[in-house]
């Protein structure tokens, strides 16, 4: 499971490498060569997308998001553990329902021929790949919380 | 139910759920959608689902905020921040308290070039704390130094938070960022004066270390060029009109590779992990700029801010009672909540009664800013803290926040003498 | 008794800009018209979402009537997008009018899943640039211009320059940091949103329009008594779109004045053999819409010849 995590981190600071490239490019191609990247805006702000999602989904798995753990903080073991089914099947019932609407803007997009602006690259295709980090999160938040449930001990931290 | 009532019982609820130990992000989300629907209708609040979180994570200008991380953490990696203790230590270190008054610097020159708090103060627990240890300095104040210190990353420019209040509010971040520079170079001096103070009172807990000669400090001032230059490069760039702030970030964090890789400080591994750390960043930040802004449409549609507007104006309190009551409410957030997710949350509500009262919107960044950092470090809730018992493993959460307490102090101090001289945030900016 | 009904009216320009109280005047007639059982409430600057998500945000619901741009989505709406190509307008009045007479037979198909209320158009809008002036087509080659469509898009891709995204508010501040060199805008909306600071040039030539819409929810459409439906039909005519556009297109119109009697500023016009260069340049434009239109199902050549009758009849025509 952690080489899986890991891949998929991975994945998203690639794109996240590639937004940092594209815009540092950009800056110098203006200044030396006043010339800039087509589609450079859009491309920037798809990976974007995509390394958010896809980051997401570790961040869920790692069980990472911020909380408040006041109470939690302060409750005894069956009480935290009582938290922590409750904020799990609630975390992936929203995640689910969002993986399933943007599931739908998706298929949207691609029906409403949406593109670039400079290249007419389907924008689909960008929301499509984002979709599957966000399909994972669901995948990966479900494996947590059985995870949690079983050795509760795995989210003391 | 009006939508007055609903709009408060989406509020209770939403901060039920949180104490619950629902993500702050999927607390808002839910809340949002939820109440959008019992106001209109179930289909069109799913489909707001579908619009607004894509929308939000393929906004361009929001770039900002991965690539000021990513700045940051190559700064970090490639050992920036132990150069720069290294030289602050090497002309401050002979003072009583040295070691602490060289990380205060060491921090705030490092802020320069990092725009988080959080990874200001875990930084600098790993390479100040056993330095401090080492030379006998108390667990407290040792701990306390660094966790006020990290609370820079966020005063000094660049600034994740900053540019967050840019983007809700939309003000010019580029002038927000030059406005945090006065306001951050007067934390640094009064985070000095106040180690000086707790010196003369307890000199016990940090002793003097020995004076470096010129030659020592020279030596070890050598590395900080790369600082220097990264700092001139970017706020230079954004003060001289050169750069928009995403292409700033993008420049620093081109700027920052290239340094690293030049000086032979990064390996292929460390450049992946550099990244990773910032995607894992930068998915928190944005699950809960997705939750907000869900519940913003919400918010919207009962007309919150507009009511929370007329109802603060017409207390009859003046604009600085009503100013001194939403500090207010920010301290007693800030008992609970991260400094993001409480600018995210409440930013969109408080912005137009400070527009009203008329405050000047760039001078509230920095006060605002100044008040979240208050919660980073107050107790029960405060993220540096936790950062650096997650850095530290050997000290008690308590014994941080002991050594936390006079750095409150000087803080709620400084954010009286902000607001009573608002020239300090607004001077630089307005000769841009 | 009609049961009452709130709609809520979503845009995304700041209230200062003219078509605020334009639809706030709209909205109040439609209120007095449906005898008090239609209220509403207006959403401005982007308040319920994205200026490019306002087109599905009625289709959805989220809001039950928006103003859309088809322009910012590429490819989503190819009939409209005749009234974006080049030198075919020279007012925003008969154009509006001239427009939504054309387009509402074809916006039961292209925007199918909302109910089609009003088209209209800017005033004419031109080149502004910093530091170039632009006459002929050939001068676009190697700049970087903020287009303010997609057709303007492909022109600029296609004289060899490069396209540059920002929304409204950003233009002065890209322009200001050289990410632009140039920017096609309406020109009223210059010293609106600060730009008449940053650019020197201005082309006096209609070089475009864009296109909008304002469009309803079609279930809050169909919900309604037929009292409600009829007063909201007879605020979704070729009528009201004069009232909305009429104090814009003014509005726009005075800018070029306005401009002109600024210090530091080139208001220039171009010649016939000027003009003749840009028509040509721009003919590959009209035929990518034609195969757009032609992909859409519908007949390029009868819609085009339907949409000149419409401008010539409505006195629009350059
Ligand atoms: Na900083
Ligand atoms: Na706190």
């Amino acid at each position: 499971m952690d080489r899986v995590m890991r891949a998929f981190e991975l994945t998203a600071a690639a794109f996240l490498a590639a937004v940092a490239a594209i815009t540092f490019v950009s800056v110098f191609l203006r200044y030396l060569f006043a010339r800039s990247i087509p589609d450079a805006y859009d491309v920037c702000s798809l990976l974007l997308g995509i390394l958010i999602f896809w980051g997401i989904a570790a961040t869920s798995y790692r069980g990472e998001h911020i909380t408040v753990d006041l109470v939690w903080s302060v409750a005894p073991p069956r009480i935290k553990r009582a938290l922590d089914l409750f904020a799990g099947v609630l975390t992936l019932i929203c995640l689910a329902t969002l993986a399933w609407m943007v599931g739908t803007k998706v298929t949207s997009t691609l029906n409403d021929n949406v593109r670039t602006f400079d290249l007419r690259m389907p924008v689909w295709i960008f929301y499509f790949v984002a979709w599957i980090g966000l399909a994972a999160t669901v995948i990966l938040v479900g494996l947590r919380l059985v995870r949690t449930q079983m050795q509760p001990s795995a989210d003391s931290r | 139910m009006s939508t007055d009532a609903v709009a408060v019982v989406g509020f209770i609820v939403l901060f039920v759920l949180m104490l619950l130990r629902v993500p702050v992000g999927i607390a808002m989300g839910l809340v949002g959608v939820a109440g959008f629907a019992y106001l209109t209708d179930i289909g069109p609040a799913l489909k707001l689902l579908a619009q607004s979180p894509i929308r939000t994570v393929t906004s361009g200008e929001f770039a900002v905020i991965p690539l000021f991380l990513l700045m940051g953490a190559l700064a970090s990696t490639s050992g920036m921040s132990r150069e720069l203790f290294r030289a602050a230590n090497a002309f401050l270190g002979h003072l009583r308290g040295g070691l602490g008054i060289a990380t205060i610097a060491a921090c705030g020159a490092f802020a320069a070039i990092c725009g988080s708090s959080v990874a200001t103060a875990a930084t600098f627990a790993s390479v100040a704390y056993p330095e401090m240890r080492r030379f006998n300095y108390s667990q407290s104040f040792a701990a306390g130094v660094i966790a006020a210190g990290g609370t820079l990353g966020i005063m000094i420019p660049p600034s994740t938070v900053l540019a967050v209040y840019g983007l809700i509010t939309e003000q010019d971040i580029g002038k927000l960022f030059i406005a945090g520079i006065i306001p951050g170079l007067v934390a640094v001096g009064m985070y000095i004066v106040t180690i000086n103070i707790i010196g003369m009172a307890r000199p016990d807990l940090m002793p003097a270390g020995e004076r470096s000669s010129w030659r020592e400090r020279i030596a070890a001032s050598k590395g900080i060029w790369a600082v220097i230059l990264l700092f001139v490069f970017i706020i230079g760039g954004l003060y001289g009109g050169l750069f928009t702030a995403t292409e700033a970030a993008g420049a620093g964090a081109g700027g920052a590779f290239i340094i690293a890789v030049l000086r032979r400080r990064l390996s292929g591994a460390e450049f992946w992990q550099a990244c990773i750390e910032t995607v894992r960043t930068t998915a928190s930040v944005f699950t809960i700029l997705i939750g907000a802004l869900l519940f913003g449409y919400f918010l919207t549609i009962t007309q919150t801010p507009q009511k929370v507007t007329a109802f603060l104006t017409g207390l009859g309190l003046g604009p600085y009672g009503v100013l001194v009551l939403i500090m207010i409410m920010y301290l007693v957030l800030g008992c609970l909540m991260d400094a993001m997710a409480m600018v995210i949350l409440t930013v969109p509500i408080i912005f137009p009664v400070i527009k009203e009262l008329g405050f000047d919107p760039i001078w509230f960044g920095v006060v605002i800013v100044m008040t979240v950092e208050l919660g980073l470090i107050h107790p029960p809730v405060g993220m540096n803290v936790f950062v650096i018992r997650s850095v530290v493993k050997d000290i008690r959460i308590s014994t941080i926040f002991y050594g936390v307490i006079p750095f409150i102090v000087t803080d709620i101090l400084r954010l009286a003498i902000l607001i009573a001289f608002p020239i300090l945030a607004i001077w630089l900016p307005s000769r841009m | 008794q009609d049961k009452p009904v709130q709609l809520k009216l979503a845009h995304w320009l700041p209230p200062s800009h003219p078509l605020h109280p334009a639809f706030e005047a709209w909205g109040k007639s439609l209120q007095q018209a449906s005898g008090g059982s239609i209220t509403f409430a207006m959403f401005p600057a982007q308040q319920l979402g994205k200026a490019f998500d306002h087109y599905d945000m009625a289709r959805d619901g989220i809001a039950d009537f928006t103003y859309i741009n088809p322009g910012y989505q590429p490819g989503r709406f190819p009939i409209i997008a005749a009234g974006e190509l080049p030198f075919i307008m020279k007012d925003g009045k008969g154009g509006s009018q001239a427009l939504d007479a054309w387009y509402r037979k074809y916006a039961a198909a292209e925007m199918k899943d909302v109910k089609f209320c009003l088209g209209f158009v800017h005033d004419p809008g031109a080149i502004h640039s910093r530091n170039k002036k632009v006459s002929v087509p050939e001068d676009i080659k190697g700049m970087k211009i903020r287009p303010a469509q997609a057709t303007m898009a492909s022109f600029v891709t296609m004289l060899g320059g490069t396209n540059v995204q920002a929304g409204a508010p950003e233009v002065r501040d890209i322009l200001e940091k050289g990410v632009a060199d140039a920017v096609t805008f309406p020109w009223g909306s210059i010293p609106l949103f600060g730009i008449d600071k940053v650019v020197k040039y201005h082309l006096d030539a209609p070089l475009y329009v864009s296109t909008f819409a304002w469009i309803m929810n079609k279930p809050r459409y169909d919900g309604m008594s037929a009292k409600q439906k009829s007063a909201i039909d007879s605020h979704c005519t070729n009528d009201w779109v004069l009232k909305i556009t009429g104090p814009w297109a003014d509005f726009e119109d005075s800018g070029r004045a306005k401009i002109r009697a600024m210090a530091g500023h080139e208001v220039y016009s171009i010649t016939p053999q000027q003009l003749a260069l840009w028509r040509k340049a721009a003919e590959p434009l009209e035929a990518a819409w034609a195969d757009g239109v032609r992909k859409a199902g519908a007949d390029p050549v009868v819609a085009m010849k339907e949409f000149k009758d419409s401008i010539a009849k409505y006195n629009a025509a350059y």
